[in-house]
């Protein structure tokens, strides 16, 4: 990012505990996590306005797996736990590589993932909208979160002993 | 000598179509994969546990296929699997940021990071449902006392009390059973210790000197039983990798009915169920990025062993984890991992570990037996006549 933003967007970013500036990585994890129907009307609209020039496919959408690799902590070994469904897709815009890769097996969602990854690099007056997406989804998910942490710790218990 | 009479595979196409018929067919709603994602949830869990593969709609999708067979179900996606590229590796997760939705102690009344239920009937009694169907989904479809979650109402069963005769009565849903531990019903503790991350239980033994530490060895690269065949002698991260994979049932079994298992009973220090991040490397900048997220059931458990000619000074540990929501295979992974460790170099568990939980496996031997065997079976037959001095038999024996 360049410089402090000021305005709408960052007031949602810091509402939903994100930072007014959002590290790259982190605007991928959100992209990843967003909604087929969030990310993909963003990345429609962005291109019908000529807000961004048409994106290089470096690497078709292709759905595959990931290993997860676990640390357990008896004796700190690392093991493959499994394997996870994930879609990867690769994007230039004006020769700025764009990247997403995102769980389940949506080749659109990952394309748009991609292409707003590249945009958000390229051009700050794209990067506030994308944000803005990104925004609405940390507040989603931490709205989410709080609901179940909410409904969880209704079940707390201590344990008393008996005597 | 036999001739299959199946032109084409005229006869398997036709049993084939008896199955799709009598998946789809009948009065009720085609299924939705969604419903069965929601409302079948541990199911899901467990196929994509068995089947090495977190993905919850295929899995979903392989139920309703097998026409909910879930060994055949974890089969069909182990075998889609097997035609998904891989497109890397993560970086290794502590299984320390695990973010919990249930966490219990059986050996800490009030661990640090204190226990949280989450969603569990393991409290409360669990008879069979005759509610009639309307009032059945009138009831889980009403807004509960909290105004949130279903009606809680009372619910009849029978159970045994301590100092009584066994009854039939009725406790409100979500009170304690009686015989289990007394917790606080109200009001409810402060949650204000609950962590959703906490350290493990495991840390506080070791604080306490009762754990020895990790054994500081190398940090060796695991071992992949997908693509290496694994046989006794093969590092902990193949055992930990095939008991992650492996039949639910299988591994219960081989647990429950060891007789490697001492005296006495392990203890489940922690049960965690929660979600693990799943990160790759953003191939830009070169730094972590989360690119989704998997559920994991967790479990160390605790036991003191006997060694020869000493005594036990320190509890040994052993460590379950799988996919999905799947407390009866973390607790039985967790005790076969402490026996393992336990009992280095017993060639006789580590096989029965390695080569005989594998569901694909053994559902596959099973299948083989259902094909034609009958020139086999003849020769079976015609070896007891032989030993019995008859006469060679010439006609068909199948």
């Amino acid at each position: 990012m360049t410089g402090r933003e000021t305005g709408p967007v960052h007031n949602r970013l810091e509402g939903a505990g994100v930072p007014d500036t959002l590290t790259r990585e982190r605007r991928c994890e959100l992209l990843a996590a967003a909604e087929h129907d969030e990310i993909v009307p963003l990345a429609e609209r962005l291109l019908a306005d000529g807000a961004t020039p048409p994106p290089t496919v470096v690497k078709a959408p292709e759905v595959g797996m990931v290993v997860l690799q676990v640390r357990e902590p008896v004796e700190e070994t690392r093991f493959y736990l499994g394997e996870v469904l994930v879609t990867e897709c690769s994007v230039e815009v004006d020769g700025v590589p764009g990247w997403c890769m995102r769980a389940d097996d949506d080749r659109v969602a990952a394309l748009a993932g991609a292409l707003l990854d590249a945009v958000a690099a390229a051009s700050p007056a794209a990067r506030a909208e994308v944000d803005a997406l990104c925004a609405a989804v940390a507040e989603r998910r931490a709205a989410e979160d709080a609901a179940e942490w909410a409904d969880i710790t209704a079940t707390t218990v201590a344990f008393e002993e008996l005597t | 000598m036999t001739a299959v009479d199946d032109t084409g595979g005229r006869a398997a196409r036709a049993a084939a179509r008896l199955v799709e018929r009598a998946r789809s067919g009948g009065r009720s709603a085609p299924l939705d994969t969604e419903q069965i994602t929601e409302r079948l949830g541990l199911a899901v869990d467990r196929v994509m546990g068995e089947g090495g593969l977190w993905a919850p709609r295929l899995a979903a999708r392989a139920i309703r296929q097998s026409g909910g067979d879930l060994p055949e179900a974890a089969h069909l996606l182990r075998a889609h699997r097997t035609a998904l590229p891989r497109l890397g590796v993560t970086p290794p997760v502590p299984t320390g940021e695990l973010r919990v939705v249930r966490r219990i102690s059986s050996a800490f009344r009030n661990p640090p990071g204190g226990q949280v239920l989450g969603r569990t009937l393991d409290y409360v009694g669990r008879l069979l449902d005759l509610l009639p169907e309307d009032e059945g989904r009138a009831r889980s479809t009403a807004p509960g006392p909290d105004g949130n979650g279903p009606a809680a109402g009372p619910r009849p069963h029978a159970h045994e009390h301590p100092t009584g005769t066994p009854h039939t009565h009725e406790h409100p849903t979500g009170t304690p059973h009686p015989g289990t531990p007394h917790t606080h019903e109200a009001p409810p503790p402060a949650a204000d210790g609950v962590e959703r991350t906490p350290a493990h239980v495991l840390s506080v033994f070791r604080e306490m000197g009762v754990v020895a530490p990790p054994s500081g060895a190398a940090d060796p690269e695991p071992y992949d039983v997908t693509r290496h065949p694994v046989r006794p002698g093969a590092p902990r991260s193949a055992w930990l990798q095939t008991m992650a994979r492996a039949d639910t049932g299988s591994l219960l079994h081989l647990w429950y009915g060891s007789d490697w298992r001492p005296a006495g009973h392990e203890v489940p220090g922690e049960l965690r169920h929660g979600a693990l991040p799943v990160r790759m490397t953003h191939p830009v900048t070169g730094r972590p990025v989360t690119v989704g997220q998997v559920r994991v059931s967790e479990v160390q458990t605790f036991h003191s062993l006997p060694r020869a000619g000493e005594l036990p000074m320190t509890l040994d540990v052993g460590y379950g984890i799988c996919f999905g929501h799947n407390e009866r295979k973390a607790i039985s992974m967790a005790g076969l991992d402490l026996l393992l460790s336990h009992h280095e170099g017993a060639a006789d568990l580590q096989h029965d570990v390695l080569l005989t939980l594998d569901g694909l496996d053994s559902t596959g031997y099973v299948q083989r037996l259902k094909l034609p065997r009958h020139v086999e079976f003849t020769s079976v037959l015609e070896r007891a006549r032989a030993a019995r001095g008859d006469a060679p038999h010439t006609g068909d024996t199948a």
